[in-house]
């Protein structure tokens, strides 16, 4: 879902880039004060971007029967709250265009903005929702984890409909032209997402629930049950 | 990963990351600057026979970093070419000629621009970048963090080759259904050891009285300031390439 390198025009580059810069600086203001209060979040966060790296060289099946690897949005943005998954989104969107020649300097802000900032976000927010409307734990981690893979998508199509408008239909046309060609990877992909997620809390509750109740992703009824 | 060994392995491994960074931010300048498809193909084929020839990185490696992102560029290039219609219903046609000059500059710009970071990344080393980035006054929390997630990915990358191993000798990844299964015990293990580590690393780091941000010893490089005068001069070559608009 990375935008490539020198795709974007320059004016589109600085604006995304712009539209991100208040996020990761809130998130790395909100880092601060975690560090402040906990010296340990200094290492957590460190280990917690190298795990969100490697999350996405893990393969994993598609339900096309293609494999395809998880992005980690909606289960970066559970554990550990949308305001840190901006700046180590950053971090994490760096390593790749830098140690996998995979994304760019110049679409960063763009990348981040879709990927960093939207997802996270939107999963956050879908899982409180769900949360909150008590719809069972496994719907709600499912939800997140796919809608917020799925938003991130809408999102880079916005963001290449925007910057390469169709002559014939414009905006909508484009964004319609780029959502579809996305959707064939992006949808079966969220779908396995979202089931890798459900797995993963799945075995987390089971092994680890005392380290979900810490980082209030699970109540302690739920942990008794 | 093949970016890193020959950013530790090639020739100019131990010339400034300051001067290589300015030559390839000239370089992706340049690439947006120049008003052809032919200057952009000029200015790609020159950075990358300075990253091959110059830098000595081996043309295979280099070829096989960046087929992935040439495969990117021919979607998204046929995407662009291909125009979306409605009249009842829904009908496909090409670009016009203007559209398509526009395309092939856009083309062209991506392969500039992908030329000038794989020569920044196939020769620099990650360590080497976070000290540009210390000496560019990046926030200090940003650099600890991604000191720490360097260092660290290597350990899980191995932690994930040893736990594959040992679920494909049980054949764990044997159907769809128990692959996805072997991946989510595989997350979920290293997920936990996310706080494992780094409770191990704070307890390692209070034991040799760290006061907060994480500091390590800088490599030196051979003549730095005489490194970035060449690089300048060499991209602002590129810039004046693409400004006079070479091969129009």
């Amino acid at each position: 879902m990375h935008i490539m390198e020198g795709f974007l025009p320059a004016k589109h580059c600085v604006c995304w880039g712009v539209a991100s810069a208040p996020f990761v600086a809130w998130g790395l203001r909100t880092i601060n004060k975690r560090i402040k209060e906990n010296p340990e979040q200094r290492m957590l966060l460190g280990v917690a971007t190298a795990f969100t790296f490697v999350l996405s060289a893990l393969k994993m099946p598609s339900v096309t029967g293609s494999c395809s690897h998880p992005t980690g949005t909606g289960m970066g943005a559970i554990l550990f709250g949308p305001a840190a998954m901006a700046p180590i989104g950053f971090v994490v969107l760096l390593f790749q265009a830098l140690l996998l020649a995979h994304g760019g300097l110049t679409t960063l802000g763009a990348n981040i903005f879709s990927m960093a900032i939207v997802g996270p976000f939107a999963a956050a927010l879908i899982f409180k929702v769900s949360r909150t409307i008590k719809l069972p734990f496994g719907v709600c981690i499912f939800l997140a984890a796919a809608l917020g893979d799925l938003l991130t998508y809408v999102t880079t199509s916005v963001q290449l409909a925007l910057a390469f408008p169709d002559p014939a239909g414009g905006f909508t046309a484009s964004f319609l032209k780029f959502a579809s060609i996305f959707a064939v990877t992006q949808v079966p992909l969220a779908i396995s997402e979202g089931l890798l997620t459900v797995v993963v809390f799945n075995a987390l509750k089971r092994f680890n629930p005392a380290e979900l109740q810490e980082m209030k992703v699970v109540s302690e009824q739920e942990v008794q049950a | 990963m093949l970016i890193e060994q020959c950013a530790y392995s090639n020739r100019w491994r131990r010339v400034s990351p300051a001067a290589k960074g300015l030559f390839s931010a000239c370089g992706i300048v340049a690439a947006f600057l120049a008003s052809t498809p032919r200057t952009t193909i000029i200015l790609t084929g020159l950075v990358t026979m300075i990253t091959v020839l110059g830098a000595g990185v081996p043309l295979r490696r280099y070829l096989k970093v960046a087929l992935p992102e040439l495969l990117f560029l021919i979607i998204a290039v046929t995407t662009l070419m291909v125009s979306v219609g409605w009249n009842g219903h829904v009908r496909f046609h090409l670009a016009e000629q203007t559209e398509l000059d526009h395309i092939a500059l856009v083309c062209g710009r991506s392969l500039g621009s992908i030329a000038a970071l794989l020569f920044f990344c196939l020769s620099t080393p990650m360590t080497d970048i976070i000290a540009l980035l210390r000496w560019l006054r990046f926030p200090e929390v940003f650099l600890d963090i991604m000191t720490l997630g360097y260092r660290t990915v290597f350990v899980f990358i191995e932690v994930i080759h040893d736990t594959t191993t040992a679920q494909m000798a049980r054949l764990g990844y044997g159907t769809p259904r128990l692959a996805m299964r072997s991946l989510g015990i595989l997350t979920a293990n290293l997920t936990m050891q996310v706080w494992q580590r780094s409770t191990d690393l704070h307890q390692a780091a209070l034991a040799r009285n760290n006061d907060g941000s994480l500091k390590f010893l800088e490599s030196e490089f051979h003549h730095p300031v005489r490194s970035v005068c060449v690089a300048a001069i060499g991209g602002c070559m590129l810039i004046a390439l693409a400004l006079t608009g070479v091969g129009q």
